[in-house]
């Protein structure tokens, strides 16, 4: 890989809240390239959310990034820089997408002027001028007339042009990163189909490095280049999408895939992923729940809900190892060959 | 499904991408803005009450602003002291005159303009500061708001009236501009508690983190993102505090340390019959009338704006 363009090292999020500290993201690092698009999946409460509000410097307190933490772009650390600076680089050089089409746009702002708003902030533009940049934007995204979607509020109009408008609003100024948490999940599945292009043909054209937060497998398969899995505050997998799908080392990854509903019934489009899934039989679901932040499990943090964990689990956290150049996983079978080839061929718990 | 088309537009060389030729929801295509204040009015006027008192309230502001065309005689220019002193209603005064011979009409309609003037510009520096005040506690929260909003509490706990007196007091013969500063600045802390809690409430709501992650800085995100969102609230504040503020100044007035003599308010001219109200009947009726059907016509209107905008009846409901 290049010289990544955003470069997270050693990312760590604590939250004080009354149940004690929570860490809720524990020692991330990432590196994203220019022009790819890198998928950041896991459950719910893994900490995809924050480590992104992190990149931009979002979060309030009780959220506090640890000292240690370094978060790299053209040079700088963003965690160093002051909030003046940081300002500049949040919608010029890192946008972000946000995942409620419905709620995050102002209820009371034209769309127009929510687009034009961003040049304002960071240009000296005319009105006029951040306007006209505005109505290229919508028309840039597919927004159908965009003179009149200009003038109007965003109860106006429909789920997946707002989705559009957001885009609109986070490109405007060409920014070298994009981040996108969830950007389809509150859409169906055709406007998401549709969205999903859009993002794909714009990150071609733009050249931009996009980190597309999801909890769908679905989404990462068609888009991303690259895949991180997240459990826990920690991520647990890295590798290029092929290899994750065909050969996923951590047995929370190959949960998260056999957990993911698919229209064929044997042999899925996704690969070996539907190795265990039983034919059209049952979904397989991973045990449990998300532990809470306050109070990750000792050893490796998915030990309570993993099939193949044994004593050693328990006990020692595993390091990340690397599988090959570009495959790492942060589990002790990828160090044991041996007991991973004893081991059975359902590695995860089901519904029955 | 998907088209791509070269740009007519300037500038960029991007191709869109997307639905073009699908057919957006009819909704989406009419309706060049259906914006928040239309949604507001659409509402209002469904209210009979409200569109009465906003009738009512719009007569007596043309009334007032036309008052030197309608007026027959200079307000505070005694007429006639022997002839004209303490007349009855007549033909060619209307309402009377006053024991210095002044006529009571022209009084009016001059006074309204005053006491209307200061009702507006009070309740409106009352609304800008206590909205300031409100948003920057609200935004900022923690520390800074538990402070704030104490002092507030402790100005609220003062009886308004009592803090109005005790300044008038001291400050001696008030000016206009005073009572409008003093009416403003002792106003403001109902207003400060509305406007703080709808921003603390809103502040973290998705499209305000959006407009943080675009690169707007704190005060922008509140002046030009949050704030007006809470605009409703605060036009009902204005249009209550107008409503107090007039009979505020009336009292006031009443007692002498509000509006000074000669120049003629709803309250002044009340005061210079209030030795004789059973006599001088005239002098206490009419602006009493003129005060009360303004005051509910301003309330009527408040609370018509309060309904359109409350938001469990559905903001921007479509017919």
């Amino acid at each position: 890989m290049t010289e990544p363009l955003l470069s997270i090292r050693d990312l760590r999020v604590t939250f004080a809240t009354d149940g004690g500290v929570a860490r809720a993201v524990d020692g991330v690092s990432l590196d994203l390239a220019a022009g790819e698009i890198l998928g950041l999946v896991g459950e719910s409460g893994c900490g995809k959310s924050v480590t992104a509000m992190s990149v931009l410097r979002l979060l309030r307190p009780p959220a506090r990034i640890e000292p240690g933490s370094e978060i790299w772009l053209d040079g700088r650390d963003l965690l160093a820089l002051p909030e003046r600076a940081m300002r500049s680089i949040r919608g010029r050089r890192i946008a972000m997408v946000f995942q409620e089409p419905m709620t995050a746009l102002n209820p009371v702002l034209t769309i127009g002027h929510q687009i034009a708003e961003v040049v304002r902030v960071h240009e000296r533009a005319s009105r006029g001028a951040a306007r006209a940049r505005a109505v290229a934007a919508l028309e840039q995204v597919g927004v159908p007339d965009p003179d009149l979607r200009a003038r109007q509020y965003p109860h106006q109009l429909s789920g997946g042009t707002r989705q559009r408008v957001l885009l609109a609003m986070a490109l405007v100024l060409h920014p070298a990163v994009l981040i996108a948490d969830e950007p389809t999940t509150a859409l169906d599945v055709t406007v998401q189909a549709e969205l999903l292009a859009l993002l794909a043909d714009l990150q071609r054209r733009l050249g931009m490095a996009v980190l597309l937060i999801t909890h769908d497998l679905g989404v990462v398969a068609e888009l991303a280049s690259r895949v991180a899995v997240m459990y826990a505050g920690q991520l647990v997998e890295e590798a290029p999408v092929q290899e994750l799908f065909a050969r996923a080392r951590h047995p929370y990854t190959q949960g998260l895939l056999e957990a993911a509903p698919r229209l064929a019934p044997r042999d899925g489009p996704h690969g070996s992923g539907g190795r265990h899934g039983g034919g059209a039989g049952r979904l397989r679901v991973i045990p449990g729940t998300v532990p809470p932040a306050t109070a990750w499990p000792s050893g490796c943090r998915f030990h309570d809900r993993c099939s193949a964990a044994w004593d050693r689990c328990e006990r020692e956290a595993p390091p990340s190892h690397a599988v090959d150049a570009s495959h790492r996983a942060r589990c002790h079978l990828a160090a044991e060959p041996e007991r991973r080839a004893a081991l059975p061929v359902a590695l995860t718990g089901s519904v029955r | 499904m998907t088209v791509t088309r070269p740009s007519e537009r300037g500038g960029a060389v991007w191709v869109p991408v997307g639905p073009r030729d699908a057919a957006p929801p009819e909704r989406e295509r009419r309706r060049p803005a259906y914006g928040p204040w239309r949604a507001l009015w659409r509402r209002y006027r469904r209210d009979q009450g409200a569109v009465v008192g906003l009738a009512v309230l719009a007569t007596i502001a043309a009334i007032i602003i036309a008052a030197p065309l309608l007026a027959a005689y200079p307000p505070d220019v005694p007429l006639d002291i022997i002839a004209l002193k303490s007349q009855p209603p007549s033909w060619l005064h209307p309402l009377g005159t006053d024991p210095v011979s002044r006529d009571v009409l022209s009084r009016v309609l001059y006074g309204g303009r005053v006491s209307l003037a200061i009702a507006v510009l009070a309740a409106l520096t009352a609304a800008t500061v206590g909205t300031l005040y409100g948003a920057i506690a609200g935004y900022a929260g923690g520390a800074v708001d538990a402070i704030m909003m104490r002092v507030t509490d402790a100005c609220l706990s003062i009886p308004r009236v009592l803090l109005l007196l005790t300044v008038a007091a001291l400050w001696g013969r008030l000016s206009i501009g005073g009572l409008v500063l003093v009416l403003g600045f002792t106003g403001w802390f109902g207003v400060s508690r509305i406007v703080r809690g709808e921003v603390l409430a809103l502040r973290d709501r998705e499209w305000a983190i959006a407009a943080r992650a675009l690169g707007a800085g704190a005060t922008r995100t509140l002046l030009r993102h949050i704030l007006p969102n809470v605009a409703s609230p605060i036009i009902v504040a204005i249009a209550l505090g107008i409503g107090n503020v007039i009979l505020l100044e009336a009292g006031l007035s009443f007692f002498g340390v509000g509006v000074q003599p000669p120049q003629a308010s709803w309250g002044t001219i009340m005061q210079d019959g209030a030795d004789q109200v059973r006599a001088l009947w005239w002098l206490t009726v009419f602006p009493g009338l003129a005060i009360v059907t303004t005051v509910m016509a301003v309330h009527a209107v408040a609370d018509g704006l309060r309904r359109a905008a409350d938001p469990r009846s559905g903001y921007g409901a479509r017919p």
